[in-house]
């Protein structure tokens, strides 16, 4: 019996590039938010100092 | 503002490093399997994913009881840390399945028992940001979210045993095969390699982005603090 393996390379292709894709989305996400935290507690503290002098 | 630690910046090429050589290992160096082809190798990865998917929704449940103990809100933090990054494996390992399952099991999605677990796990999850959303004081919130992920944590065990414990055709990796499963196969030396290296990958990856995600936690109680004290 000749076993003939089926062609399901796009499937692969399909699964990887979803993985890479959100992977890169979620440390994009955290690489913005960490950021705009920063920009923001640079804000405060700035205001802050302001406020005490 | 503390700067970024020495240790979490060698984690940072670490995980890097170990990522590039898993993708290297499931995709040139594991072997095509004979019955499914190359979708197979979708397998390393999702196992993976599903994998860390878990042990983060087992770590917040942890966390979740030291919060409940000690009060100390930085065991919050580090609960929701462990959900968000989990939530997102555990999401990619469902999508990652789906694709396996399609030429497998010739359908994208079954209300088979694994399959259903998992996303009722991911969706308690989902809520529990939700239920997070909901609450404004501080205190409660976190005492909410601790017992919720306590109660959540529930639904691991059950997923990981689903396979097991019911007639299902989804394909059990460690342990015996049932009868029904379709798309079962038998790992050769270099499967096991790249499967095995990949699970230790993703774990390191998992810590990585844990470290990164509570540091962030921290950063975001910082600002608000700033902020209340700004505003009085």
């Amino acid at each position: 019996m000749v076993n003939i393996t089926p062609e399901t390379t796009n499937y692969m292709i399909a699964g990887y590039a979803v993985f890479f894709s959100m992977f890169i989305l979620f440390i994009a996400s955290l690489v913005v938010r960490w950021s705009n935290l920063k920009r923001d507690f640079h804000v405060f503290e700035d205001m802050e100092k302001e406020k005490k002098s | 503002m503390n700067k970024k630690p020495v240790a979490l910046l060698v984690l940072d090429i670490l995980s890097l490093v170990f990522l590039v050589v898993a993708t290297y290992l499931a995709l040139f160096f594991a072997p095509m399997e004979a019955n499914m082809g190359n979708v197979q190798k979708v397998f390393y990865f999702h196992v993976a994913n599903a994998w860390v998917g878990m042990l983060g929704f087992i770590a917040a449940g942890v966390a979740g009881i030291v919060y409940l103990r000690s009060q100390d809100p930085k065991w919050d933090i580090v609960e929701v840390a462990a959900v968000e990054i989990s939530l997102v494996f555990f999401l990619i390992a469902i999508v990652l399945g789906s694709i396996w399952a399609k030429p497998a099991w010739n359908t994208w999605w079954t209300w088979e028992p694994r399959l259903t677990t998992a996303a009722i796990t991911e969706m308690i999850y989902l809520a529990y940001f939700m239920l997070r959303n909901g609450i404004e004081d501080p205190n409660r919130r976190a005492r909410f979210s601790a017992v919720y992920t306590l109660v959540g944590s529930v639904s691991v065990p059950i997923t990981f045993m689903a396979i097991r414990l019911f007639r299902t055709i989804h394909p059990v990796v460690i342990g015996t095969q049932s009868a029904q499963t379709q798309g079962g196969f038998n790992m050769t030396p270099d499967m096991k390699l790249a499967f095995f290296f990949s699970l230790f990958a993703f774990t390191v990856i998992f810590i990585d982005l844990f470290w990164h995600r509570i540091r962030l936690g921290i950063l975001a109680n910082k600002v608000e603090e700033l902020k209340l004290k700004v505003m009085e």
